[in-house]
């Protein structure tokens, strides 16, 4: 059993992880957000570091280690779930319309049950009579795990490459 | 960037028109400054001075150009070289700290012929070197190099060529601001009688307190003065605006919640800036949801101590810009309400548009652990994803649309301020407070809002900002 990932081959990998994404980006983007909350395993890390435009000669990583947008656990994202579905969440009334375009998955990595995958995210959002809307890019360094044979997700890094956000509010998921 | 031309949309500028040192203002923007006057006489605030050309163009003059700008918190420079790209107003600076430990604000551009010499957000350097002819200057703003120096700049004292730097800089308690006016009060008697209030938030910790992270950044189609109206505070909004976190249990609804409960006080009229305070029972000493083990007495007086003893939540604005909170909230409905302070500052980028810059703080001797826990509940409360946060910002969409109306304009639409002028609502001078400003016993009252826009119409006639009950009776 927990060879089974070893065993399976690039391709099946790749298309499960594909998969995985466009029934997740499907979830997303049609609000179906105690659904999307299924996907998550129980002890899910889901951040979001701060960028920081750094000198071009540093050491220092960009992304922050100190400063985040989100740093979620389950408790916290269902949390937030919830506050979504009031209808005195402000924030998304009326609803941010979103679209994932999710790309250039990467198996990085194979360890046991856990793929590290990398993939590009483009996320458009646009609300109400918005014409233009608004576009984030970013990168997601993600660990998928194999749980009662789905996959599931256990860590989320969203790395922006925004150092200063284009919009008024996080009010979505990434 | 407005041009010359844009910026008068109606007709050539009047030359008799007011002047100040710095800015010359058109006739429309003196009728409008005018207006502005009357109205909050009456509790109505002229709609449109939340997204006009002319009157952000003279606000960068004369409020940004003129009044103490919060730069930043020593504890992001704590180390010689540590800098930190910062704005006053639209104006590049680095903050930064020198070799020799002092903190100054550098203008970000090459004393030769101009260029940008930050590129970084924050960093550390001991040099900035120009990438157009490559001057190099010291972290102090000394230049330290010119290529080809000898056939090049023979004959030039590059004494005289370090890199320009704000006139006025000055640190309280932590907080550096700085002034690109030559003259002006001192940071102590701009600050004034807020002073007693900003104390409470900064004192109240051992150790003090210290920035945690870098600062969030992010941009909105509100006007920035939306940001100060709001933390100034406006408490009547709570109830509404953030109705779902208290359903979902991300506040209580006792420390910060509805509005109108005996114990709340709004403090307007205090020199710089105005506040509320949620006040429970100081028995239950709340501290801001800190441990009790973070608290100390020693830099308080009595009154000061009981206020954050019994204070639970507080937002404030300190004019023009900075503004803050302090409150007991959670990430996480299954976690107890902790402390944490957020310094906020609101940005102009464009008539109607700002960027919001948000800085977390914690006691400097609390454990790591609970340090961490408190950034959790600032990120989960008060951030660009903030439970409560990106609700305030909802709410303030369509202000600064209908600000920049024809119809704002032609029919010169007036705002409602008048919550707790006499003869509406409840609100009542309280008599028996300790503190200074004017405090009233409910903060079911906009003199909170009032002492900002007051403040605001002073700095726009190129007065001192500095509001006094009853003096200046708004
Ligand atoms: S502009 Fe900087 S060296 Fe010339
Ligand atoms: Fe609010």
């Amino acid at each position: 059993m927990t060879n089974q990932m070893t065993h399976q081959s690039e391709l099946e990998r790749h298309y499960e992880c594909v998969s995985f994404y466009n029934r997740e980006a499907e979830l997303l983007d049609e609000k179906e957000l105690e659904h999307w909350l299924e996907l998550l395993t129980e002890d899910i890390r889901y951040d979001m570091p701060l960028r920081v435009t750094r000198d071009r000669g540093s050491d220092r990583s960009e992304f922050s280690e100190e400063g985040f947008n989100y740093r979620e656990d389950r408790s916290t994202l269902e949390a937030r779930v919830e506050r979504f579905q009031s209808e005195f969440a402000w924030s998304e009334d009326p609803p941010t319309r979103t679209r994932h375009f999710v790309t250039n998955v990467r198996v990085a990595d194979v360890d046991g049950d856990e793929l590290s995958v990398k993939n590009n995210l483009l996320l458009f959002m646009a609300q109400g009579e918005e014409a233009d809307g608004t576009t984030v890019s970013a990168e997601r360094h993600d660990v998928l795990r194999r749980v009662d044979g789905e996959l599931k997700l256990a860590e989320r890094d969203i790395r922006l490459d925004h150092t200063v956000l284009p919009m008024k509010n996080i009010s979505v998921f990434f | 960037m407005a041009t010359e031309e844009d910026s008068c949309p109606h007709g050539d500028v009047d030359r008799s028109a007011a002047m100040t040192d710095d800015v010359t203002t058109s006739s429309r923007v003196e009728r409008i400054l005018d207006t502005h006057r009357e109205a909050l006489q009456d509790g109505q605030l002229p709609m449109t001075v939340y997204n006009d050309e002319e009157i952000f163009e003279t606000e960068l003059h004369r409020i940004f150009g003129q009044c103490w700008m919060f730069i930043g918190h020593e504890t992001e420079v704590p180390e010689p070289g540590d800098y930190a790209k910062r704005y006053i107003g639209k104006d590049p600076f680095i903050f930064i700290r020198g070799e020799d430990g002092q903190i100054r604000v550098l203008f970000d551009s090459c004393t030769h012929h101009g260029s940008q010499l930050c590129k970084a957000e924050q960093g550390n350097s001991s040099h900035f070197r120009c990438p157009y002819h490559g001057w190099t200057f010291k972290n102090t703003g000394d230049l330290a190099g010119i290529p080809l120096r000898d056939q090049a700049f023979e004959g030039l004292d590059p004494d005289e060529w370090g890199l320009h730097e704000a006139p006025r800089v000055e640190n309280y308690k932590g907080l550096v601001f700085a002034s690109i006016a030559d003259e002006g009060p001192s940071l102590e008697e701009y600050l004034g009688d807020f002073k007693w209030y900003l104390d409470v938030h900064l004192d109240i910790a051992k150790g003090g307190m210290e920035v945690i992270g870098e600062p969030h950044r992010w941009r909105a189609d509100s006007d920035w003065k939306s940001g100060s109206d709001n933390f100034s505070a406006d408490s009547y909004h709570t109830g509404v605006a953030h109705r779902s976190v208290f359903e979902v249990g991300f506040g209580d609804e006792d420390i910060s919640g509805t509005a109108g409960q005996e114990t709340q006080r709004h403090v307007t009229h205090a020199d710089s800036g105005s506040t509320s305070l949620r006040l429970l029972d100081p028995e239950e000493e709340i501290f801001f949801g800190y441990p009790e083990e973070y608290i100390t007495d020693e830099n308080l007086s009595d009154e000061q101590y009981e206020v954050a003893a019994a204070c639970g939540a507080a937002t404030g604005t300190i004019f023009p810009n900075l503004s803050f909170i302090h409150l007991a909230a959670t990430n996480d409905p299954d976690k107890p309400l902790d402390g944490f302070f957020s310094l906020r500052q609101w940005q102009p980028v464009a008539p109607g548009e700002m960027e919001a810059w948000s800085w977390v703080l914690v006691p400097a001797e609390a454990s790591e652990e609970y340090k961490q826990r408190a950034y959790d509940v600032a990120l989960g409360t008060f951030s660009p994803s903030g439970n409560f946060e990106q609700d305030d910002f909802a709410v303030w969409d369509g202000i600064a649309e209908a600000a920049g109306t024809v119809f704002a304009d032609k029919q010169d639409v007036q705002m409602n301020y008048q919550m707790g002028m006499p003869g509406i609502g409840k609100a009542e001078i309280d008599e028996d407070w300790d503190g200074p400003g004017t405090a009233w016993d409910d903060n079911l009252e906009e003199g909170t809002c009032r002492t900002f826009h007051g403040n605001w119409q002073k700095a726009m006639n190129g007065e001192e900002v500095g509001m006094r009950y009853p003096r200046d009776h708004i």
